[in-house]
């Protein structure tokens, strides 16, 4: 009895938990859209991002290989975050996984840059303002094994993007891969599926993509494709019209054309 | 019978003054015009004098004998050869200098001057420098390209933005013959002649280059005859894929041949050009550049042996390899030695502020959008980035403002100004159904849409592909507009552009760096 009792109260207690871990999650992502800020420092800069009075940190200059890539001034960004427990960088709450989207209208109130103080240092950093040191800034992802790299089956490649945006030059790598796929397995038929993305922002608005936008990134996919090469491969194509429910959590992802490319 | 020495005298007077330049390296000076279809002999190695010193000429095959050889001989309809905008003692290209001394010396009779590119608009009355203005000015010739474009195999491209003529001081891009609104329409727009030399590394692929290009997503053109990727670093839009095909339009274009180039004809230019190369050599204040020991970037035989294809924005290869000789030198109490020392070490300095003063690079179209951010703290050196050459080792267009406003050099418009500008001034509207440049809006006012005239890309307006550094001091004026007339107003545009907020010695030490090379 006294078992059952504590089984009860211990089923009880985690019930209770459970909620609260899951708000708990919830009150850490913080999706809001605000202007870029840059804090300078003695080495590379800062990216910051204001929300609601708290200062989050986003990320630092890098390099092209680095996953991420800084938003620009001038315009707004799209930040998709969580807040993380590490201490702050450069004043800012680190957010991390963070996705940052810079909105295409062009906004002249997103101009602050921030003069370098000595209290913010980032010794972290890969790689200097100026040259390199002679490599990237970040390796190469590693390779799958080589028993899926063996792969001739079907194969699945996402290209997500950023908000309300067509391709750009960080899809050369994907796009390449898909070629090179399409190629080595003689591809006969690739299909190109395409969704408009939404992003519940942290005050409860929802912020959708434009209404026509997956039907212009399935078409752009599939004509790079075929100037790349893929010239005899029967294209589908399909795009959803309405964005997927968005409920905060790796919204961006709903920002997707998949291309899945078939023998 | 007495006045026959005084006559050679001032034949010898009249031919020295009417060259500013002189190819010094035979027992007696010469005119450094190479003219179509002289069948002289180009020596294996040959230099030229410059206003800083001279420039050598490097022929790795060995002597070139131009008799015949296509690249030498008028064998267009207009009596230009290759070589009469690609002229050796100006480092492959041609300087607005050597133009001028053309026009007073031919009286503007000179094939380089032929209507159908060497005036402002073919139609403009003969004999005029009026009508030559842009190529006497700023060294431009006329390049007309079809609007809308095609793409290299023939199929149609899709404008994302509409284009009008605002400003048509020449009246070509208004004409009824050869506008926009022209049976066949077309948009002329004005460059300079890029160099034909070290043309390995522009042709080469290797960092950067790939099936898609990083900056835009966009693929990359191929080789039609080869099926192999290309740099898409020629032409300042990237508009021919290759050597050969390069070739082939220039002779339809600039040299107006009727019919096509023979294989044989192909191969001699292709071979040649594949062979030269061109770097400053001595220096009237620096000395020799080549001297043992000395700086390792410098000089030509640098050119024909260095690696192609390599990213140089690093401390392990390096844009230019200078080495540390020259950064401190001692002093020995002779004055000119020391004046020599003294120079050395500024272009020492001036390779340091170009590959380490970092700055704020901002709205620079293709570079802040490359995963970099806007804006990116870093150096001349990050754009400039190809080791030798200091063009891009990825596909290299990109918008630094040298010919979209509102960066781009125009003449002020005031009571109190009487300069005018023959360039012209377009209008792009990009369309709704992209989105707009990130940097510049949906409407831009451009001299020349570069590389949009040829992808039909908003975001390619006003890009223009980089150009190597090698033989500035034999070929000015700079940029592919030619707005800056001499190397200090090419470091001043970037100063003003990117508040970067040189000194005046950084300045003079990137002025001092850039002509020794």
């Amino acid at each position: 009895m006294k078992n059952n009792i504590a089984r009860i109260a211990l089923f009880v207690t985690l019930l209770m938990t459970l909620p609260r871990q899951g708000n708990s999650q919830e009150a850490q992502r913080k999706n809001f859209l605000s202007c870029p800020v840059v804090q300078d420092t003695k080495t590379v800069p800062c990216w910051l991002s204001e929300y609601k009075g708290e200062l989050y940190y986003l990320g630092i200059q890098t390099d092209i290989s680095a996953e991420f890539h800084p938003p620009y001034l001038g315009h707004k960004v799209l930040v998709e975050g969580i807040v993380s427990d590490e201490p702050r960088i450069c004043g800012g709450v680190v957010l991390k996984p963070v996705v940052v989207s810079p909105m295409p209208e062009p906004d002249s109130s997103c101009n602050t840059i921030l003069p370098a103080v000595d209290k913010y240092t980032v010794p972290f950093a890969p790689r200097p303002p100026g040259p390199s040191g002679g490599t990237l800034a970040f390796q190469a992802p590693r390779r799958a094994p080589a028993a899926e790299q063996a792969s001739t089956g079907p194969r699945e490649f996402s290209i997500y993007y950023d908000f309300d945006q067509p391709v750009t030059g960080r899809h050369a790598a994907v796009l390449s891969q898909i070629v090179d796929y399409a190629e080595k397995i003689e591809a006969k038929r690739i299909v190109v599926t395409s969704s408009p993305g939404a992003t519940k922002l942290t005050d409860g608005n929802l912020l959708t993509e434009q209404s026509g936008i997956a039907e212009a990134r399935a078409d752009e996919i599939t004509q790079l494709l075929k100037r790349a090469g893929l010239v005899k491969v029967d294209f589908q194509i399909a795009s959803r019209r309405e964005a997927e429910p968005a409920d905060g959590n790796e919204d961006w992802r709903s920002r997707r054309t998949v291309v899945r490319v078939e023998p | 019978m007495r006045i026959r020495p005084y006559l050679f005298l001032l034949t010898a007077l009249v031919l020295l003054n009417s060259s500013p330049r002189m190819f010094r390296s035979a027992a007696f000076t010469i005119n450094a015009w190479w003219t179509p279809g002289s069948g002289e002999v180009i020596r294996a190695t040959i230099a030229y004098d410059n206003q800083y010193g001279s420039l050598t000429m490097l022929n790795t095959s060995g002597d070139v004998q131009t008799k015949g050889h296509a690249f030498f001989e008028p064998i267009g309809t207009n009596g230009r050869a290759c070589v009469t905008c690609h002229q050796p003692a100006d480092g492959m290209s041609i300087s607005v200098e050597t133009i001028r001394d053309r026009w007073r010396v031919t009286n503007g009779t000179d094939p380089l001057f032929a209507a159908v590119d060497g005036k402002n608009c073919p139609d403009l009355p003969d004999g005029y420098p009026k009508s030559h203005s842009l190529l006497l000015d700023r060294g431009l010739i006329r390049v007309s390209l079809p609007w809308p474009p095609k793409r290299p195999d023939g199929s149609a491209v899709k404008p994302e933005f509409t284009i009008e003529v605002v400003r048509d001081p020449t009246g070509c891009n208004n004409s009824s013959v050869y506008g926009l609104n022209s049976p066949s329409p077309a948009v002329s727009v004005y460059r300079r002649p890029r160099p034909a030399a070290n043309l390995k590394y522009v042709t080469a692929d290797g960092f950067g280059v790939g099936r898609f290009i990083a900056k835009n997503g966009q693929p990359a053109e191929r080789d039609p005859e080869t099926g192999k990727l290309v740099q898409m670093n020629m032409m300042a839009d990237a508009r021919e894929v290759s050597l050969r095909s390069q070739a082939r339009s220039a002779a339809g274009g600039h040299l107006q041949l009727k019919g096509a180039l023979t294989e044989t004809q192909l191969e001699q230019i292709i071979a040649f050009e594949n062979q030269v190369y061109a770097a400053q050599s001595s220096h009237h204040e620096a000395g020799d550049l080549t001297e043992s020991g000395g700086p390792l970037a410098l000089g030509p035989a640098a050119m024909a042996q260095g690696r192609t294809g390599v990213l140089g924005n690093n401390i392990t290869n390096f844009v230019f390899p200078m080495g540390d000789k020259w950064k401190i030198l001692s002093r020995t109490g002779n004055a000119e030695r020391d004046a020599q020392s003294a120079f050395r070490e500024s272009v020492a300095r001036g390779h340091d502020v170009f590959f380490f003063r970092t700055f704020w690079i901002k709205d620079a179209m293709h570079l802040n959008t490359v995963g970099l951010g806007n804006p990116v703290k870093r150096t001349c050196s990050t754009c400039h980035g190809m080791h030798m050459t200091g063009m891009d080792t990825a596909n290299g267009w990109m918008d630094v403002g040298t010919t979209n406003l509102p960066w781009a050099r125009e003449a002020p418009v005031s009571p109190w100004s009487s300069e005018t500008t023959d360039l012209p001034l377009f209008k792009l509207t990009c369309n709704n159904a992209v989105a707009p440049h990130p940097f510049l809006g949906r409407v831009i006012y451009t001299q020349d849409p570069g590389r949009a005239l040829i992808s039909g890309k908003c975001n390619d307006i006003g890009t223009i592909v980089m150009q190597q550094f090698r033989g500035l001091a034999a070929r000015a004026p700079y940029f592919s507009n030619g707005s800056a007339l001499n190397l200090r107003e090419l470091v001043d545009f970037y100063d003003r552009r990117f508040n970067i907020q040189l000194s005046e010695q950084e300045r003079q030490d990137l002025v001092n760096f850039l002509s020794t090379l």
